[in-house]
């Protein structure tokens, strides 16, 4: 029973974290029409900067947190800025880029990253002297986190701003003519999108408290686009929805019997057949408003 | 000229042409369904793995075996464009379906070769044997880069003769002019893309048996040669199969000389570094100036 | 007086000299309709006027200020608006958001956290019910009929009430004559406000009927400016309409 309760309060950590990005992504990808295929690079910015923060300067996991959004931000803004000047599969191909670039900074930059050895022993969070190692009490951090990331892609969503994200997405040309200044507007999501992604990182790492770049490979951003493509585009509750899907179904497969690798192989074969067949029938995805 | 810097060139050389096949069956595939066919990168571990089925399981002979595994792979690259794209495109789906689309298949086919071969590294060559060294100016060559090389060479001859000289050629011109007038002139189009989508995988999977034969295969090798024949076709000027070729021998001069000072694992970062430069300064690659 | 006035604007594609020096001068306060056979430069030249399209040389003026390299969202503080010849919406939007979303705040940090809800509302409301799409307001822009996806274009340059200078490319195309009717008293409309109208058309009756001025273009140039009885009864004029 202990086991139990143990295992599926993992799952359910994994699948916040998981939402958390799809969230972020899908407020650049769905709403924004902005084929980002880079999202695991800024996971693992925000992983990094939070590890290396409280590993190496001993930083309270909620200020590293903080910093590492930041971080993310920065970085982001300056990727944005080179990124806005491409436009749909440019737009794609250009992130991507931006991506493996990323993943061989995390790789290659072994004086600071540690390469492929990683980093270990990273801290669980501490607020005034109250440690969240139990798991259940790191639920509760992630549900929270996750809750308030949620509240405010809505809230971004809802505003006169996000109604202009979509129609840049409908058609950026006959927007602009109505005198909005697009580059912005793109700049602005794309960067809440990258600070969102940097606090999943600081709570895999602190969960984990072991990363290393396998993480945030580019792999890793065409599964989050897969998530959202099929939880469903400029949707916030398809965000979530297929972050569900994807753990479900990944512990499903190891479920019927099949070892870690098979379940692994599976669910990439699977997730290759789910977005052909959506594309074919239901561009929209589960419950998505928008069709790429 | 150093050895150090002649085994450079060598180096760059046999990169590029192997770039090269891989850009030029893309770049094609892209004129005339005109999106980004990701699905291409998979192709060259679909024919890895066909000759290493055919050698190893069922010990065919390897000459043998390629020819079959190049059929094969060019087949399935016939079937993605018959059963997905063709309809997609019937439905004026958006480059962008099309590109999710090609994601798919390009995820599922990787993951039917991890189900079926497991995802460790395997050989093509047979037991141990060392491959053959040629010594040239002062570098070192393999056999298999030599033909690797020529492999490039004739790819590309192939296909110049194949465009410029048939009356097929002329219909994939016409269909990579524009694709409803090729209807109204009465070239059967959904056959002529078919045929160009079959020719892209069976290079791309030719590609992959060279690589099979120089150094290993695994089922995720087609995402980093994807990159690289997309960087190659993209930098050349897309549509361009020359400009294909062009681009490849760049990225591969570009790569093997960017790393000489600095570690290897920045080559792909320098692959895409090449490549964002070229977006942002020279979108239409090397040789199209028309904006 | 002159809202906008252009000295010599040039523009070729491949070539072909889309604009071929052309001066003229739209007046405040009137509708001024510009005629001329297809491939006349016609389109070319609203593009230019709304920055989507970029003069190879020439000056421009908007309101005494010269706005000769802006881009589109700059001409746009202007007080220039426009529609698209082949409508231009956002399709998977709602009715209702289509015209919102050009009523809202321009300035990102504005649009996140100010809400000017029911101004915004009741703008939007009065526009739709101009064309009189009110009722379609939650479908999507997608699923309208040509007609109606022509009036919602409409229905959004109106709702830019700040705008000074109306651009219509081509409004009556394809429409039924009941729509004919509303768009006639739309840019009567603004006429009475004191706006400036511009409206491409090929209809002779509705440019005699709406026009105060009308600019004759032909292969890139001004052919002629002026009222529409001296300018129709111009010999070049009837040439290209009669010879072609």
């Amino acid at each position: 029973m202990q086991e139990l309760i143990y295992y599926f309060t993992h799952l359910a950590i994994i699948i916040g974290i998981y939402a958390i990005l799809a969230l972020g992504l899908n407020l650049v990808v769905g709403y924004t029409g902005l084929l980002s295929v880079m999202h695991a690079a800024f996971y693992g910015v925000g992983a990094y900067a939070t590890a290396l923060l409280m590993t190496q300067l001993g930083f309270n996991f909620f200020i590293a947190t903080g910093l590492s959004v930041v971080i993310a931000i920065v970085l982001s803004f300056a990727i944005g800025l080179v990124l806005s000047r491409f436009d749909g599969d440019y737009y794609a191909l250009g992130s991507l880029g931006f991506g493996v670039i990323l993943y061989s900074v995390f790789l290659s930059w072994r004086g600071v990253t540690r390469g492929a050895l990683g980093i270990p022993q990273i801290p669980k969070p501490e607020l005034f002297g109250f440690e969240f190692s139990q798991i259940t009490v790191f639920l509760l951090l992630v549900v929270v986190l996750a809750a308030g990331v949620y509240l405010c892609s809505r809230f971004v969503t809802r505003s006169s701003f996000g109604r202009v994200l979509m129609a840049i997405r409908e058609d950026e040309r006959a927007i602009q003519v109505f005198g909005y200044n697009t580059l912005y507007f793109k700049l602005t999501v794309f960067v809440i999108g990258a600070g969102i992604a940097a606090i999943a990182g600081a709570l895999f790492a602190s969960y984990i408290t072991y990363i290393n770049p396998s993480s945030f490979t580019a792999m890793e951003s065409i599964y989050l686009l897969s998530i959202i493509i099929l939880g469903g585009l400029a949707s916030l509750r398809g965000s979530v929805l297929g972050a569900v899907f994807l753990v479900v179904l990944f512990e499903g497969l190891r479920h019927i019997g099949l070892s870690s690798d098979m379940a692994a192989h599976m669910r990439e074969a699977l997730y290759g057949v789910i977005l052909v067949a959506l594309m074919l029938y239901r561009p929209q995805g589960l419950v998505g408003k928008y069709k790429l | 000229m150093s050895d150090v810097v002649m085994q450079l060139v060598v180096n760059s050389i046999t990169a590029g042409a192997l770039y090269a096949i891989i850009a030029i069956g893309f770049t094609l595939s892209y004129g005339v369904g005109k999106f980004f066919n990701l699905a291409h990168g998979v192709m060259t571990a679909i024919g890895a793995y066909a000759v290493f089925y055919l050698t190893k399981g069922l010990q065919i002979e390897a000459w043998l075996a390629v020819f079959i595994a190049i059929i094969f792979t060019g087949a399935v690259g016939w079937l993605l464009e018959r059963y997905i794209y063709a309809p997609l495109r019937a439905r004026k789906a958006s480059t962008m379906v099309l590109l999710v689309a090609s994601l798919g298949a390009f995820t599922a086919l990787q993951g039917v070769l991890s189900i079926l071969f497991s995802s460790q590294v395997q050989t093509l060559t047979q037991g141990s044997a060392v491959q053959q060294v040629v010594a040239f100016a002062g570098a070192t060559i393999t056999e298999i880069q030599i033909i690797t090389i020529i492999t490039a060479i004739a790819t590309l001859l192939g296909f110049v003769v194949l465009l410029r000289y048939t009356l097929f050629g002329k219909s994939v011109r016409a269909v990579s002019d524009d694709e409803e007038v090729s209807k109204i002139v009465g070239i059967n189009t959904t056959r002529v893309i078919g045929v160009v989508f079959f020719l892209a995988a069976a290079t791309a999977g030719l590609a992959g048996i060279l690589v099979g034969f120089d150094t290993a295969i695994e089922p995720t090798m087609g995402m980093a040669l994807l990159l690289k024949g997309v960087i190659a076709a993209i930098v050349g000027g897309i549509g361009n199969i020359y400009g294909a070729v062009l681009g490849a021998l760049l990225l591969g001069f570009v790569e093997n000389f960017g790393i000489w000072k600095i570690a290897g694992e920045w080559k792909d970062a320098i692959a895409f570094a090449l490549l964002i430069a070229f977006l942002l300064f020279r979108p239409h690659g090397i040789l199209n100036k028309k904006s | 007086m002159s809202t906008i006035k252009t000295e010599n604007i040039t523009k070729q594609f491949e070539g072909v000299h889309a604009l071929d020096g052309v001066s003229l001068e739209i007046p405040r306060g009137r509708v001024t309709g510009i005629v001329g056979p297809n491939g006349s430069g016609k389109t070319t030249l609203v593009n230019v006027l709304s920055g989507i399209v970029r003069q190879d040389a020439g000056v421009l003026h908007i309101g005494g200020k010269e706005v000769s390299i802006l881009k589109p969202q700059q001409v746009n503080a202007h007080g220039i608006t426009r529609t698209f010849q082949e409508v231009r919406l956002f399709e998977q939007m709602t009715v209702l958001d289509n015209i919102l979303v050009v009523v809202t705040e321009r300035a990102v940090a504005a649009s996140l956290f100010r809400r000017r809800q029911e101004r915004c509302d009741r703008e939007a409301r009065q526009a739709l019910e101009t064309v009189g799409l009110w009722e379609k307001r939650s479908s999507p822009a997608a699923a309208l009929s040509y007609g109606q996806r022509k009036l919602l274009e409409i229905a959004r340059v109106l709702a830019m009430r700040e705008a000074e200078v109306y651009l219509f490319d081509e409004p009556f195309a394809g429409l039924f004559p009941a729509m004919v009717d509303v768009v006639v008293k739309v840019m009567q409309g603004l006429k009475q406000e004191g706006k400036s109208v511009v409206l491409i058309e090929h209809s002779m009756d509705l440019i005699r009927q709406l026009c105060d001025t009308v600019i004759v273009m032909d292969e890139g140039k001004l052919l002629a400016q002026g009222t529409p009885e001296t300018v129709f009864a111009k010999p070049e004029v009837i040439a290209i309409y009669v010879g072609k």
